[in-house]
């Protein structure tokens, strides 16, 4: 199995959306992909159509006694499994703090499911905290999206920064979400990060109402907006990170 | 209600159901739980995989679906959840025609070199039905198959129908009205309409083997047991001429030619047990058709490994050894037709004809050699010790060709381990087939090495005397040929090492206890 985490310091750059939405370009290009939803808000496992409940709350589910697989539901698409998430992960800091190693526990609860799928996505909350840590001991690579803003791209500088001082850190994959190419300072700052982040993905997610409609529908924009723009850069996104990773 | 025990528990689980209820009683059942089935339409299944049945081994099955679309799809054995991609091509036959990521990785990774080949075939009508959970998440997937009909292999008709019933991952199923309702029909068990086939027709995905293997007691008659190892390899080589001719991948050809060596080295073993008439008749005769089929193996070897030998020399312009491929690709071409012609000849046929006459005949005088344990015993000490014998006397200087024979004597020693496996005890004999199989990759790299300098040379004459070579691929070659020399080298360096190794007295030892114990005493 390939980890990949949906992962930014920021809020609302769009990293549940690109989560569930390469989720489903990852099954329908053949692969076997569990989404493990992390943020409390429960946004994947909402737009998945899965119960936002976790048996036992985040204790049973990371604690010492903690396993991935009881946890793991089918959700609304064929080859997608979600680990769900619910409120009690606000406290998933805390729990991981009281296991031996905390910053290998994300990816001791993985290791018993990597035959069973090709693709294991971590939807992250926005922070950098313990769980973060963990999470970057699970992975191969982090997808980041990046609103082209000033501030955005500092972040993301923040980042990299700190996975510097990591071993093993993952791959650092940042990807440009909600674009509006009409906006002179937008494309300013693309332009920087082209010339600046040889990382950065080639596809461009764009603002557009058809992503925002995901929450009414509850489905990947393919699904029901399958000629739109948006979708077919979502489709490239996964072309490009399944070249890098396989 | 309580578990249902004959339900999986895995988190996610497909289950089928053999009934002889008809669709109409299948309808009335899940229409009284509130699901209804859609209309009926053709589904078409080929299940694909390697001769010798790699996929099933590794428990992934890949099927080309055709109903509502066509799709390549991979179920596993395991509690993944399927993988499936639209396919619009024809069947993939090898691994770089199957899609690229995880998907082909997967199937690729199973297959090696093997073509990929339709080993079973389904058509039936379907009708689906699905119940979701009040978030329209599907948590119970039916489908009804009737008219089930086994396409190939032919004489595999199924009279029942085939309910099939895939839970959603961590959907609790004892507690679900449609699956209660399901099993008044018949007992569900885990599977797909695949597997419901399989059980219903005794068919076997296994595949053909070539393991030279045949079940064998050390106080059976020796006689009897060079027959039935012989009558085995036999069958290895029909098996594998159809593929060999259709060219449908490498490996039946290597198959095919082992089986010969084995053959030959085989008969050259039953000194004493079969007549020398006859033992030198077919020695002769498969020498003869080993040499038939040698060039084309070695093309092909050379031709498997390009794209790695190249990738190590390091050239910054590899396009300049294309030419060379090119010529590889013909000469190649050229082998394959010759093999064709050989195994189609009259020769052959006259050959393999009469070896199989002859095998299942009885013309045979009972032979006074005993029974094989203490026979095999004897032969493979005298391998063995023959083998020793050669290998002490190598030393830096020896030539080449002294290494060639020391592999020959390794050869004719592991088919003697294999072919009469059955009367060495496993343990110890998987213990010391390891170790001279360690020493035979060192010499067959050694000797890989040696015949592709050789042929490259050859090549390089060729070209040259047309005026077809240009100074890049020249220079390429003599980079390629510098290559390939440095690997002989190395093969030839640790040589000394690896055979100390197998000439070890703990190695020794181990042999002549498993002897001791074939043997009887």
């Amino acid at each position: 199995v390939k980890v990949v985490a949906t992962y930014s310091i920021k809020g609302g750059v769009g990293k549940t959306t690109t989560a569930v939405n390469l989720a489903y370009e990852a099954s329908q290009a053949g692969a076997r992909v569990l989404v493990w939803d992390l943020d409390p808000q429960g946004a994947a496992t909402y737009l998945l159509r899965v119960r936002a409940k976790v048996k036992g709350g985040s204790k049973r589910l990371v604690g010492r006694r903690g396993e991935l697989a009881p946890h793991v539901r089918g959700s609304a698409l064929d080859a997608v499994h979600v680990v769900p998430a619910d409120f009690s992960l606000r406290h998933l800091d805390l729990h991981l703090d009281d296991t031996a190693d905390p910053i290998a526990r994300l990816a001791n609860l993985l290791d018993p499911l990597r035959d069973r799928y090709d693709l294991a996505l971590l939807d992250c909350p926005p922070s950098i905290s313990l769980a973060s840590e963990s999470t970057f001991g699970a992975t191969d690579a982090l997808l980041v999206p990046v609103i082209p803003a000033t501030l955005a791209r500092r972040t993301l500088t923040q980042l990299t920064e700190f996975l510097d001082d990591l071993p093993d850190a993952p791959l650092v994959v940042p990807l440009l979400s909600m674009v509006d190419r009409r906006r002179a300072l937008q494309r300013e700052v693309i332009e920087e990060l082209v010339a600046h982040v040889p990382e950065l993905l080639d596809t461009i997610i764009p603002a557009a109402a058809v992503i925002e409609r995901m929450g009414k529908e509850r489905a990947p924009v393919a699904c029901f907006a399958p000629r739109s723009k948006a979708a077919a850069a979502y489709r490239e996104a996964w072309v490009e990170l399944e070249s890098l990773l396989w | 209600m309580g578990r249902n025990n004959d339900l999986p528990t895995a988190p996610v689980s497909t289950s089928f159901i053999l009934t002889e209820a008809g669709a109409d009683e299948i309808r009335a059942v899940l229409g009284a739980t509130g699901i209804d089935l859609a209309t009926r339409r053709d589904d078409r299944r080929v299940v694909l995989d390697t001769f010798d049945g790699r996929l099933h081994g590794s428990g992934l099955r890949l099927e080309l679906r055709e109903g509502h679309r066509r799709e390549l799809v991979v179920v596993t054995t395991s509690d993944s959840p399927p993988a499936s991609v639209s396919w619009d091509g024809p069947p993939p036959v090898l691994s770089t025609d199957l899609p690229t990521g995880p998907f082909g990785a997967r199937i690729a990774a199973a297959i090696g070199e093997r073509a990929l080949l339709p080993v079973l075939e389904i058509h039936a009508t379907r009708r689906d039905a699905v119940r979701n959970d009040r978030r329209g998440r599907p948590v119970v997937r039916v489908a009804l198959h009737d008219n089930v009909r086994v396409v190939a292999p032919a004489g595999h008709d199924v009279a029942s129908t085939v309910v099939e019933v895939a839970t959603s991952a961590g959907h609790d199923a004892s507690d679900d009205r449609v699956i209660r309702a399901l099993r008044d029909l018949g007992s569900l068990r885990e599977g797909d309409l695949v597997d419901a086939v399989l059980s219903a027709t005794g068919h076997s995905l296994g595949g053909h083997t070539s393991s030279p293997s045949v079940p064998m007691q050390p106080s059976d008659d020796a006689l009897a047991a060079f027959s039935g190892v012989l009558r085995n390899l036999l069958s290895t080589i029909d098996d594998n001429v159809p593929g060999t001719l259709a060219e449908l991948d490498t490996e039946f050809l290597h198959d095919l030619r082992v089986a010969i060596r084995r053959t030959r080295s085989v008969l050259t073993e039953a000194k004493g047990v079969l007549p020398d008439k006859l033992r030198a008749q077919y020695r002769q005769g498969f020498r003869e058709l080993a040499a038939a089929t040698g060039r084309a193996r070695d093309l092909d070897v050379y031709v498997l490994g390009w794209n790695d030998a190249v990738g190590q020399v390091g050239l910054d312009d590899p396009d300049a050894l294309a030419p060379i491929l090119e010529q590889l690709e013909a000469d190649r071409r050229v082998a394959h037709r010759d093999v064709a012609e050989a195994l189609q000849g009259d020769t052959t046929r006259e050959l393999l004809d009469s070896w199989r006459e002859w095998l299942d005949g009885d013309a045979v005088e009972p032979s006074d050699a005993g029974s094989i344990g203490p026979y095999i015993a004897e032969r493979i000490r005298k391998a063995q010790s023959g083998l020793l014998r050669d290998g002490r006397s190598i030393t830096p200087e020896s030539p080449a060709e002294r290494l060639h024979d020391l592999r020959k004597d390794a050869k004719k020693l592991r088919y003697l381990l294999e072919c009469f496996e059955g009367v060495l005890p496993t343990k110890s004999r998987k213990r010391f087939v390891g170790q001279l199989k360690a020493l035979q990759d060192n010499l067959g790299q050694h000797q890989d090495a040696q015949v592709q300098v050789e042929e490259l040379r050859s090549i390089a004459h060729v070209l040259n005397d047309g005026d077809s070579i240009g100074t890049d691929t020249l220079l390429a070659m003599g980079r390629l040929i510098d290559h390939l020399e440095r690997v002989r080298e190395r093969e030839r360096d640790a040589f000394a090492q690896r055979f100390a190794a197998y000439d070890s007295k703990a190695n020794r030892a181990l042999l002549r206890a498993m002897l001791a114990k074939a043997a009887g005493s």
